[in-house]
């Protein structure tokens, strides 16, 4: 429906990252109505840290390039802007400290398969290893870090070991959401955009569009 | 910097930054006489020289007051979705209870409850799509289950899942031939493609070409499917049609091949455009130099689909005709079998009911065998022995007309003999309906001639019968289906092939008689789809009444033929040049037609190799 939204009563942004071996991380906002339709797409081309950044951030690094800056720039530069951002990548909440609108964690869907168990498309795993990616793998992402791969397809464990934030609850369509543990306020925003939502909405299905999409954006990204 | 070295054993050189102190320009020590322990003589203890000397550094070394980390912008890339079109929200009932009214939307497809969790149909961009933006605009679409299940789009019941996968197929594709097999739900799926492309924003302005006798049928499905979308229908006269064809606003414009081929023509070189034209029985323009074929191509539009469920009526060669249409093909392309197997692959979707119907209900087919009556015996013998002399007398001056004439009348009198009335199809036919009637049945019969329908309209008077077809006006055709549909006392419905054999829903009716036989199988076949379709609950009993030792035998046979070659066309890919339909060889080996030649006599009739298409 565009930006002038006529029925976008409750936008929801869904934010997600990637982490790629040798390149860093990707991360891509989906902005859809109230019903999952989409408004808005935007992804960021991979921003890898050099050895110093990783030696001075340490374990903050994750939650700063993801929080601060992937997330923030999507945001940002967002032309419709969701009244609602929503995570299923733990670190991604600290972006709460830097917009102002609400940001809240997706916990993964234990009757959904893990993304690291979701078929990434054939076209990325046909990708010669000479002209793009190699055959890639996402890492589980159970733990709320971003999904990883790597070329082995075995588990990478994630940089920044998660810290167990513990902020309000709310219920929002299917699922049970996070808010950050500093902004217990949004409780009442996220409460009031929630009745748009249809209650058998499920909020982890729209990740796996954002995977796919940052799939294809590396695929052709990669072949050109 | 604190670089200590030997220099020649003596003397100790201390690496300094320039301008340091050289130690051996210090004081000495008093000089102390010492006995070690170890018996050495202190006197020979000497202190090293020491000196300080310069020396580059290695990295130049830089003093800031502070470090920041520079991580530079990031960049991204944003792909904005188009406004799709906005229409009335979903119906919303109130339900009052007591001391509350909470709102309910209506029914959406929900699946019932016993129903294992399916995998949800995902939007692929297709393998022509190219650019980035096109592909992410399909792969973030949503599952259609979600966007269909009555959060925005109230369906009236909930699609098969091949139906789903039809449905994201066909939003995805630019150029598509939907070739499912007849009574599947090629209109539902259509219609939904159609709904999601307009509610996203991809199309605004469709166009539907289809025979006329289905408008009704297409209104109808629109209204069951997709009520919010206006559909405006071109009709009246040429001022009116013109006015409809341009008119600013309008979403959907239904129009049937005719009307499609006159009024294009008299728009010239500006035709109305479209963001996407859809033609039902798209055979229709399987001969690319016809002039329908030529104005559907020449209708400027965005997409292109076609819809039949006999994409190869004759030969496969048809398909490049639909190609053509569909813009996969370069104009008068000529594809080999090869190269139209690969673009099936890509631009044809077609699933059978064995394939994906598992829960519909069989057809069973039965061939009612009847010997004539004496009196048709007789009228038949005397016709077939007549006409046969007449055209060996021809010789050569006979044509495909001249049988195909003597074809019909021998055929129209295994139906009755016009002098006595006798038929001993009308006998097997009442005796089968009284049981269908009785038990509440209704039956459809097809027959290839009008004047054969309205002969057995009186005779089965007791039965109701209700007539379809061409010689019905149009706006009274809607009447008689739902007439046949809804009073009980009405158990048959009599039709023509050419009117009723497509796009009609009356799978209420669990018996199918074909009176008499059609040239093409494919068209029989659709003619029976007409009941054994989607929504049938109980087995469809089709009879096939052919006369013993008659012509209709002989059609049978070839027609029988041409079906197993149908099959192996569709389903392995193996196609020949062979006609599906009869050609003009095989409708004169009916029959053993001889000119004299000299003494003796030769066959007469084109060679077995010519396969111009007789029907």
């Amino acid at each position: 429906m565009g930006s002038s939204g006529k029925q976008e009563a409750f936008r929801l942004g869904f934010l997600t990252a990637l982490e790629i071996p040798e390149k860093g991380y990707v991360g891509g906002l989906l902005v859809t109505n109230q019903q999952g339709r989409p408004l808005e797409f935007q992804c960021t081309l991979p921003v890898k840290p050099n050895s110093t950044q990783e030696i001075l951030y340490g374990p903050t690094l994750a939650g700063f390039i993801l929080g601060e800056l992937i997330g923030v720039a999507l945001f940002e530069k967002a032309g419709v802007k969701p009244h609602l951002v929503l995570t299923d990548c733990e670190p991604i909440l600290e972006l709460r400290e830097h917009i102002a609108a609400p940001v809240a964690f997706v916990a993964p869907d234990a009757g959904r398969p893990a993304p690291a168990a979701l078929p990434a498309p054939d076209s990325v795993l046909a990708l010669d290893a000479n002209g793009g990616l190699p055959q890639l793998k996402v890492a589980p992402a159970a733990n709320g870090q971003p999904g990883q791969l790597d070329e082995a397809g075995g588990s990478v464990p994630s940089s920044a070991p998660a810290e167990q934030p513990q902020g309000v609850e709310v219920r929002l369509g299917r699922q049970i959401i996070r808010l950050h543990r500093a902004h217990v306020e949004d409780g009442g925003t996220v409460q009031a955009g929630a009745r748009h939502v249809p209650g058998d909405a499920d909020l982890s299905e729209p990740f796996e569009r954002v995977r796919s999409a940052l799939y294809e954006a590396l695929r052709i990204g990669a072949a050109k | 910097m604190s670089d200590l070295s030997l220099s020649g054993g003596q003397e100790l050189v201390l690496g300094a930054t320039p301008g340091a102190t050289d130690l051996a320009t210090a004081p000495a020590r008093p000089a102390l006489v010492e006995i070690f322990t170890s018996g050495i003589n202190s006197a020979l203890h000497r202190f090293p020289k020491v000196r300080c000397q310069e020396a580059a550094a290695v990295v130049t070394a830089e003093l800031a007051e502070r470090w920041r980390p520079n991580w530079g912008g990031v960049k991204t890339v944003r792909l904005t979705f188009p406004e799709g079109i906005e229409f009335l929200p979903p119906p919303v009932k109130r339900v009052t209870g007591p001391g509350q009214e909470k709102p309910q939307a209506l029914a959406g497809p929900q699946p019932p409850p016993e129903m294992p969790p399916r995998k949800p149909t995902r939007v692929k961009p297709p393998p022509d799509a190219l650019s980035l933006e096109d592909r992410l605009f399909y792969l973030l679409q949503p599952p259609l289950e979600t966007w269909l299940k009555g959060q925005e789009l109230i369906m009236p019941f909930e699609p098969f899942h091949y139906q789903y996968e039809g449905i994201a197929w066909l939003f995805s594709q630019k150029g598509a031939l939907l070739a499912d097999e007849m009574g599947l739900g090629k209109t539902m799926q259509t219609i939904t493609a159609m709904r999601l492309l307009l509610r996203s924003g991809q199309v605004g302005r469709i166009l539907l070409v289809c025979p006329k006798p289905l408008i009704p049928n297409w209104l109808r499905e629109f209204k069951s499917w997709a009520e919010e979308l206006p559909v405006v229908t071109i009709e009246g006269d040429g001022a009116r049609r013109q006015m409809l064809w341009t008119m600013p606003g309008t979403v959907i414009l239904l129009a049937n091949y005719e009307l499609m081929v006159r009024d294009m023509e008299s728009f010239g070189e500006q035709p109305p455009q479209f963001d996407l034209v859809v033609l039902d029985e798209a055979q229709r323009i399987k001969n690319r130099d016809s002039r329908t074929a030529a104005t559907a191509r020449g209708i400027p539009r965005k997409r292109s689909w076609a819809l039949t469920g006999t994409p190869i009526e004759n030969r496969p060669e048809e398909l490049a005709s639909l190609y053509e249409f569909m813009e996969v093909v370069p104009p008068r392309a000529t594809p080999d079998l090869r190269q139209l197997t690969r673009l099936a692959k890509q631009y044809i979707l077609r699933r059978t009911k064995d394939l994906v119907m598992t829960d519909l209900p069989p057809r069973l087919d039965r061939d009612a065998i009847l010997d004539l009556a004496p009196a048709q015996r007789s009228a038949y013998e005397t016709a077939e022995r007549d006409g046969v002399v007449r055209l060996n007398d021809m010789g050569d001056a006979i044509s495909i007309q001249h049988v195909f004439e003597l074809v019909l009348r021998l055929k129209q009198i295994t139906n009755y003999d016009p002098l006595t009335g006798e038929s001993s199809k009308l006998e097997r036919l009442e005796a089968d309906m009284e049981e269908i009637a009785a038990c509440g049945g209704k039956a459809i019969l097809f027959s290839q001639w009008t004047g054969c329908i309205d002969w057995l309209v009186a005779r089965l008077a007791r039965f109701n019968p209700l007539v379809y077809h061409g010689k019905i006006p149009t706006h009274k055709r809607e009447p008689v289906l739902a007439q046949f549909k809804q009073d009980p006392n009405v158990h048959l419905l009599l039709m023509s092939y050419a009117t009723g054999a497509v796009g009609l829903n009356l799978q209420f009716a669990g018996y199918v008689f074909l009176f008499d036989r059609w040239w093409n199988p494919a068209v029989e076949d659709q003619a029976i789809n007409r009941a054994h379709r989607i929504g049938q609950k109980s087995p469809v009993i089709v009879t096939r009444f052919i006369s013993k030792d008659t012509i209709e035998e002989r059609i049978d046979r070839v027609l029988q033929e041409k079906r197993e070659l149908f099959a192996l066309v569709l389903g392995e890919g193996e196609a020949t040049n062979q006609s599906l339909s009869m050609n003009a060889s095989e409708i004169f080996g009916l029959f053993d037609l001889k000119a004299r030649h000299g003494k003796g006599t030769r066959q007469i009739g084109p060679a077995p190799a010519e396969q111009a298409p007789a029907a």
